[in-house]
């Protein structure tokens, strides 16, 4: 309060108080806290995983390694797959997501086709429908049998791409909807014209109000790149079912198949973490005042 | 110095007609008040000058330029007047300065450079020199609408219509905006503004236009609208707004 007159007793009681920060908050702020948890979550995930590598005593631990190294070839095989499912389902997204903002009708329409289309099917069907129809339409031609086996994997992650584009698309829909209208009003009124409006003003503003649900799609869409393995794929969800069925050769079926998942989820939590931090990081970067989105 | 003629503007939306056949003329150099109750079609008359929204019948001058002529391109129009909004619409996204620069640049195409000095030469004309790099929301409105007044006249246009360019403004920010245009208005900038300040309206228009039911019920001196206004609709109005 500033240089306003005193109030009345009973009228003070109603004046804003001082914020006061609780003692909890004044000695171990957020950032310590975050780090506190992330720290502990990190001690006891190790303390489980060890004990289950008790039960596979000692001698195991050798095969507990040798899992993960195999992993590591699979979760490269992942990464490669995750960079080109980004880019093309971020590409088709922004462009979906920009036709269903359109005038034109019949880029309206193709755009709500697809995103309802895609949408509403569960990826491992994509996955297989999209492989399944190259295969058949492929099984006449005479190209060499590997590069026809190659063309039909792809087209698998192809259909991954095609999902997340669909949900990307109602994510950029949704962004440059929430742009005010006075902002185009305002380019109007300058004589900009529609498409550097669009460039310039919209899409600057809904990129940047995005970002916070494409992150979220980006890590859904990572992980579902575990489903490719339904078409031969030995990435890293492949390459963990095989090892976890085989596991019994080595080890306990149980514990042996607990280790690799283990390991697996781990490696996900790596590329899910890096991939949102590096949103988080993006939207930093563009922060701008009066756009922020609320944390 | 250019002129604004309105003739025999209609529009509907739907089944709301908004706009019943409007006469307006505003004169080289002349700054022209549309007054009137809310909903009585003022902003839609603005905006129908420079096409952000299309008449449905009538014509629109810009001096001898038939602006309702297909023709035209709307765009060409709105460079050619300027306009201003009641909730300011800065780009929220751009420092103050490329806010002024944006149009300049990619519609006037001037280079980068030049696009600057007229920015900066426009900004400390409204007394925003030292905001150059601020973002839109770490001004106030006054500031807020100033920059926007600003935006306006980088395009260099033939005249500006300002649409209640005080109502979402505090007190103090009123004073400032409207110091700003009553000095664009003794400059002899062609203007016509929807407003509810008839400080203003009496000290700097040259015209007053009481609008009603999407009509021009009377038009004429501010003395002569505010104080002896013939129409009972119009005297009703400004008992009330008088008080």
């Amino acid at each position: 309060m500033t240089g306003g007159p005193a109030l009345p007793p009973t009228l003070s009681a109603l004046a804003p108080q001082q914020p006061r920060r609780s003692v909890v908050k004044r000695f171990f702020p957020w950032r310590i806290w975050s780090r506190i948890i992330y720290g502990a979550a990190g001690v006891i995930g190790g303390i489980l995983f060890l004990l289950e590598l008790g039960y596979l005593k000692v001698y195991r631990l050798s095969f507990a390694l040798g899992a993960l190294h195999s992993l590591i070839q699979g979760f490269y095989l992942s990464l490669e797959v995750v960079a080109v499912i980004l880019p093309i389902g971020f590409g088709l997204g922004f462009l979906i997501g920009w036709a269903r903002t359109t005038r034109f009708v019949i880029l309206r329409g193709f755009g709500s086709v697809y995103v309802d289309f895609f949408r509403s099917m569960p990826p491992i069907a994509l996955i297989f429908f999209f492989a399944l129809i190259t295969g058949v339409e492929l099984r006449t031609s005479n190209i060499n049998p590997y590069t026809k086996e190659q063309i039909t994997m792809w087209m698998g992650v192809v259909a991954l791409a095609f999902h997340t584009g669909a949900y990307q698309a109602e994510i950029v829909r949704a962004g440059i909807l929430s742009v005010p209208s006075g902002q185009t009003d305002a380019a109007d009124a300058l004589g900009i014209s529609r498409l550097t409006s669009m460039f310039l003003v919209v899409l600057p503003q809904a990129f940047r109000l995005s970002l916070p649900a494409l992150g979220n799609e980006f890590s859904s869409s990572i992980k579902d790149t575990s489903l490719l393995n339904v078409i031969g794929w030995a990435e890293l969800g492949g390459i963990s079912l095989a090892l976890a069925s085989n596991s019994i050769t080595y080890a306990h079926y149980l514990q042996g198949s607990l280790v690799v998942w283990i390991e697996a989820a781990f490696l996900y939590f790596v590329v899910t973490y890096i991939a949102t931090r590096l949103v988080r990081g993006i939207e930093d970067l563009y922060k701008v005042p009066g756009l922020e989105v609320a944390r | 110095m250019s002129s604004i003629r309105v003739r025999g503007v209609r529009k509907s939306f739907g089944d709301l007609e908004v706009l019943r056949g409007v006469d307006v003329d505003v004169n080289p150099g002349e700054v022209l008040c549309i007054v009137g109750p809310s909903g009585s079609g003022k902003s839609t008359l603005l905006r129908c000058i420079n096409l952000l929204v299309t008449p449905d019948e009538g014509e629109v001058y810009l001096d001898s330029v038939a602006l309702t002529d297909p023709r035209i391109r709307p765009e060409w129009v709105r460079q050619q007047i300027g306009m201003v909004f009641q909730q300011f619409n800065l780009f929220t996204h751009l420092t103050v300065k490329k806010n002024v620069m944006l149009a300049l640049r990619h519609v006037k195409h001037i280079p980068r450079a030049n696009a600057e000095r007229i920015a900066v030469e426009q900004l400390t004309r409204v007394g925003l020199a030292d905001k150059l790099n601020a973002y839109p929301a770490q001004l106030s409105g006054g500031q807020q609408q100033r920059v926007a007044i600003a935006r306006a006249l980088a395009m260099d246009p033939k005249a500006i219509l300002f649409d209640e360019p005080t109502s979402a403004l505090d007190p103090e920010s009123i004073h400032e905006v409207l110091a700003v245009m009553t000095r664009l208005g003794h400059e002899g900038m062609t203007m016509a503004v929807v407003t509810h300040e008839m400080g203003f309206a009496k000290e700097v228009a040259d015209r007053v236009v009481f609008f009603d039911a999407g009509r021009v019920v009377e038009e004429g001196s501010p003395e002569e609208i505010f104080e002896r206004a013939g129409h009972e609709r119009t005297q009703a109005f400004m008992k009330k707004i008088l008080r």
